[in-house]
This record gives C-alpha cells, structure tokens and sequence, in this order.
C-alpha cells in the first residue's frame, strides 16, 4: 500500500517550447486507481515517465509514502510501466517473461516458479507457459505484460494505455480484470487514458489533464456530471455554455432567461454549461425552452445527436428519441441539469455572447 | 528457363568458391603431380604436418587469431555504442559523424598507412602487437558499425524502458535484454571484424615493420618464394577459420532473423 504524492512537476522537453508538465500537484491514496485523462501531447505519459523514474523532472518533488523517491534509478523504486505495446522479450517464453522481474532482483529459484505459476493463473493463461510471445493475441501479450508487472508485487503500477490497442471486447474484459487484480491486491495504480469511458469505468478517482496542467481532479461521477470549469468540462464532451448575469435563480441571456437552482453562488456575470444528453427536445414551449430550429441530425447507434439552430448559435443535443419530422423545435434545458462552471477560456472573437458551439 | 539460369548462376559461384580451394588442397595434399597427369599420383600429409609443426607457422596463426579477437572485441565495444546513438538518435552533426566513420573504406590503406607509420613511431607502438591492433581498428570499424546501425535502425528502446521499471539495472538491462535483442546483427558485426582484421596485409606490414608476423604476412612471402606446396598449405589455414565462422554463423543468423521477423 502505497501513497503518491506528485507536488509542482515541472517538465521541459529539449527543443520544445511548451512544457509537457507546468507543475501539476496531484495526490493518488493508498490503495486506489486513478485515472489521468487528457488529449494526446496533456502530458499524461510524461507523468508516468517521471514516476517510474525513466525520465527526470526540472524541478518539482516525488514521494511515495512520504518519500522522495527523485534520487532512486527507475529500477529501484517499486513503480513498474505497461505500456501500449506489451513490449514482450521475443526471446524468452512466457513464463521466463514474467519471471524476469524477480530474476533481476535475485529471487531464489523456488520461489520464481511459484510465483510464476500464481500469476500464471490469476491471468488465466496456464496452459500458455511455454510458448512464445510472438504465438499469442494481443489480448493475451497485454494479460502475460500485467502478470510480468504485478509478480515484483510492485508498490506502484503505471498503466500507460495499455488497452488502447485491443479491439472492444478484449479489451472490456482486460479492463474488468485489471481492476479485479488491482482491488484484490491493493495496488496503488495509475492509468493513463484517453477514453473517457475507461476511465470512468475503472477508476477510483479521474485527474483531468490539459497542455501539461492539472484542471480537475474528483470522483469519477462528480467530474462527469459536475466539471469545475469550461476547459474541463469541453474536455468531457460538454459544448454548451450559457453567459448572461445571474440574479437570484434566474440566469438572463442574450437568448431569455432562464431558471437555474440556487447555488449559494453570487449575483453577476455567470457561465452555465448543461451536458448534451441532459437537454431534451419538444414540439411546444415549457419551463425553461428555448425555441430553436432543427439544422441536423445523425444516428449514433444508442443515441442520435441533434444540431439545433438557437438564435445565432448552434446546440449539439443528444437524445434517444426517434427521429424528428418537424423543423420548428424547443429545446428544453431542465433547471436541475445546468450548473456554473468557471470561465477559463479566453472569449472568442465571435460576439455570440449566448450559446456556442464547438 | 528460369530454373536453369539459376542453377547455372550457383553452380557458378560454387565453382568460383570451391575452385581455388580445390587447386590448393591438389598442390598442398600431393607430392608428384606431373604434366600429363590429370590429378596427382602420390598423395600425402607430410607437408601439411611439417608445416602445422613448424614453430613460425604456429606463433603466426596464433599470432594472427589474438589480433583478430582483439580487434573483434574491441570494435564490438566501441561499435556498439557508436551505432546505438546514431541509429537512434537524431542530433546536429550526425551525418558528419557518420561520413568520417565510413571515410576509411573509401581512403586507399596504404594512405592511411603511411601516415599512422610516422604517428604509431613517434608513440612508440609501430612493431608492437598493439600498434598493429589499433591500425586494424580503422577499416574494421566502419564495418561494424555499419552493421550494427541495422540493428538500432529499427530498435524499440521501450524494451529497455519496460526491463528497468521491472527491476532490472543497467548493466543487467544490457546483458539480458539489449544484447539479446541486438543478437543476429552482433553476429554478424563481429564476423565482420574478424574478417576483415583476419585478411589485413598492408596495414599489418606497414605498423608491424616486418615485427609482427601475422599468417598473411607468411602467406605472401611464401608466394614471393614460389613453393606451390608451402603456398597451397598456407593458403588453405588462412582460408580456414573464415569459412568455418561463415558456416557457423549462418545457421545462428537463419535462426535468429525467424525470430527478428516475428517481433517486428
């Protein structure tokens, strides 16, 4: 059981002017799976990099439980990488791959084989020992590299998208069954991703990451349904934000005004965001709709998405009702379902002060 | 058609190999071999056996087998770092690098020679076994490390990464993963080196000053002295231990390209 704690990570690569790391501080408990979720180049696998000790920070400090770990060479510090690619030794056999760990460390030979033989059965690949990493799938190579990675009993495990490569059904299952492993064994685990549904699904807590910095960190439900900011929340896939001046539970924009549920948050200027499957479409005007015209639509297979036309801005809804015949819509944006988020993106030249979309 | 051209084609370079090994164990194995005779009447060791024993001939093979592995060793060293970086590094002055290094391969020896002469004098190392080792270092090098750069061209580094996160320090990194990884074309690299120490003439006499004898240096005096027997003897040792390489190798190469084909 073991704490990570990562305070102001700073992270310059040569020849790139960005940082991939502007002094993220983030905290993974004991025990528990946290997701880093971010777009390719936010500096997630340099995170990973950093603690596994294969690439060194600027500045910044690194503890696990407490201590600094910043002067242990990789091999010394407990904190084993899988990455995308199973990165298998052609040249051993499976059970001499997830021996290789222990036979590094100099474990004695008993103690390789039964190990080997325990972690053989907890991938369910037994009857697989002896052959070579070239005749298995990649579902398989990924199970052999989680055994490889968990027989050193590792104080940390790093994933870096180690399922991003299997097709749906594998990797669902390698999902379940990294998590099972991860919980029996008490593992603290960091997984980096970039599906958002991996990492909702798997994770104990989700860190959101964006060009090198950390803009959230929470529960994956909290997060989903609730993100702090603009940055975050376009990140989780919301792309309608409302601006006007909150005024009690009232919030007035350039499209009307609209019901809000009273948050204790001051009167004033106010962005609210609402997530696309949280709106719903209607044939006549209620609490809180705005009139809108029907620009498009697409089926996408257990939703269909809806583009709607409100004053000069365009609404992305996702909705799982039929097909619409008619042109002339409202789109109803419930009041329990709009929440305030912290404005932290630069406003764009477009004066649409409303609604925008992406 | 096809398949006779290619038949035609080995037998060709069978006839090209095996022609002048033949002629040299007809002149070395055989005491009266006169005109009209198509193959030799008399058959025997004698001069095989007087040679193997003779004190010069044995200090000059062994001579020439430490230098060789000297070389070998020393190329593989300073080779394989060489081609690790510049096969998978990308810096300023790379390609400079890589035109000095093959320089010697196109510079005529006897150039080279001549100039190392007068710097290996000066150091004290002209006649010496290690001058001698040193100037074979200059062609074998490029060799070796063109060798090798095939090896790191398409070398993934995160194996390295993955075997150190598991535990595993650098020297045990390089001993259980990066060689093994890099094994074919390591064969090879040093079957190169060997090679091409093993045939040096030139450089040899030039630093060696008529001080170090190696099998070539013997081999060459022999053909100036017209004994066809002593030559098709000597010929026939200093043909030997390439081709056994040769032949040893390429049943590891075949084996281990399977495996290199597979992973990448």
């Amino acid at each position: 059981m073991t704490q990570i704690d990562l305070r102001e990570l700073w992270k310059t690569y040569p020849r790139r002017p960005a940082p991939a790391l502007a002094g993220v501080s983030l905290m993974a408990e004991s025990g528990q799976l946290l997701a880093l979720l971010g777009p390719s180049g936010s500096g997630k696998s340099t995170l990973l990099k950093l603690i596994a000790g294969i690439e060194r920070p600027d500045s910044g400090e690194l503890c696990l439980d407490g201590a600094s770990v910043l002067r242990l060479p990789a091999h010394r510090r407990g904190a084993v990488l899988m990455f995308q690619k199973a990165y298998l030794f052609p040249f051993l056999s499976v059970a001499e791959n997830i021996a290789f760990g222990l036979k590094v460390q100099g474990a004695p030979r008993a103690t390789i084989s039964a190990e080997v033989a325990r972690m053989l059965e907890l991938v369910s690949l037994s009857d697989a020992a002896r052959r070579r990493p070239a005749q298995l799938s990649g579902g398989e190579q990924q199970r052999v590299a989680l055994a490889r990675a968990l027989v050193t009993r590792p104080r940390v495990l790093l994933l870096d998208e180690p399922f991003s490569s299997l097709d749906q059904a594998v990797r669902q299952g390698l999902q379940e069954s990294v998590r099972r492993i991860q919980r029996e064994l008490g593992i603290t685990t960091l997984l980096v991703t970039h599906d958002k549904g991996e990492a909702m699904a798997m994770a104990d807590r989700v860190a959101l990451l964006d060009q090198g910095a950390l803009l959230a960190c929470d529960t994956p439900q909290r997060l989903f349904q609730r993100p702090p900011t603009r940055r975050a929340a376009r990140l989780l896939g919301i792309s309608t934000f409302l601006h006007g001046e909150r005024a009690g539970c009232t919030l007035h924009t350039a499209l009307g005004a609209l019901a809000i549920c009273p948050d204790g948050g001051a009167d004033g200027p106010a962005t609210y965001a609402i997530r696309p499957e949280q709106m719903r479409l209607r044939a006549e005007p209620g609490l809180n709709t705005l009139p809108a015209q029907l620009v498009g639509q697409s089926f996408r297979g257990e939703h269909s998405e809806y583009q709607l036309r409100v004053g000069e801005a365009t609404l992305r809804v996702r909705a799982a009702q039929p097909p619409l015949e008619s042109a002339q819509l409202y789109v109803e944006l419930p009041p329990e379902q709009l929440f305030p988020v912290l404005d932290d993106e630069p406003p764009d030249d477009t004066k649409a002060p409303a609604c925008e979309h992406p | 058609m096809r398949r006779w051209s290619l038949f035609l084609l080995r037998a060709t370079l069978y006839l090209l190999l095996l022609g002048p090994l033949a002629a040299f164990g007809l002149y070395g194995l055989s005491t009266r071999w006169f005109y009209p005779q198509l193959l030799p009447s008399e058959w025997t060791f004698e001069p095989l056996m007087r040679q193997l024993g003779s004190p010069l001939i044995q200090a000059a093979l062994a001579r020439s087998l430490v230098i060789a592995g000297l070389v070998t060793s020393l190329a593989l060293l300073i080779g394989l770092p060489a081609a690790r970086t510049l096969g998978l590094r990308r810096f300023r002055g790379r390609s400079l690098v890589l035109l000095l290094m093959f320089l010697p391969t196109v510079v005529p020896p006897l150039a080279t020679g001549m100039g190392l002469n007068i710097l290996f004098l000066q150091l004290g190392l002209a006649g010496s076994v290690a001058g001698v080792v040193l100037v074979h270092l200059v062609p074998v090098l490029p060799y070796t490390v063109f060798a090798l750069l095939g090896v790191f061209a398409r070398y993934d580094e995160g194996y390295e990464q993955q075997a150190r996160t598991l535990g595993a320090s650098w020297p045990l990194v390089l001993l259980r993963v990066t060689l093994p990884l890099a094994g074919p074309g390591l064969a090879v690299a040093a079957l190169f080196a060997f090679l091409v120490s093993w045939s040096q003439y030139v450089l040899t006499l030039l630093i060696g000053g008529g001080r170090v004898i190696t099998l070539p240096i013997l081999l060459f005096s022999a053909v100036a002295g017209g004994n066809p027997t002593t030559t098709a003897i000597l010929a026939l040792l200093f043909a030997a231990p390439p081709i056994l390489a040769i032949a040893l190798a390429s049943r590891a190469l075949s084996g281990g390209a399977t495996v290199v084909g597979q992973q990448y």
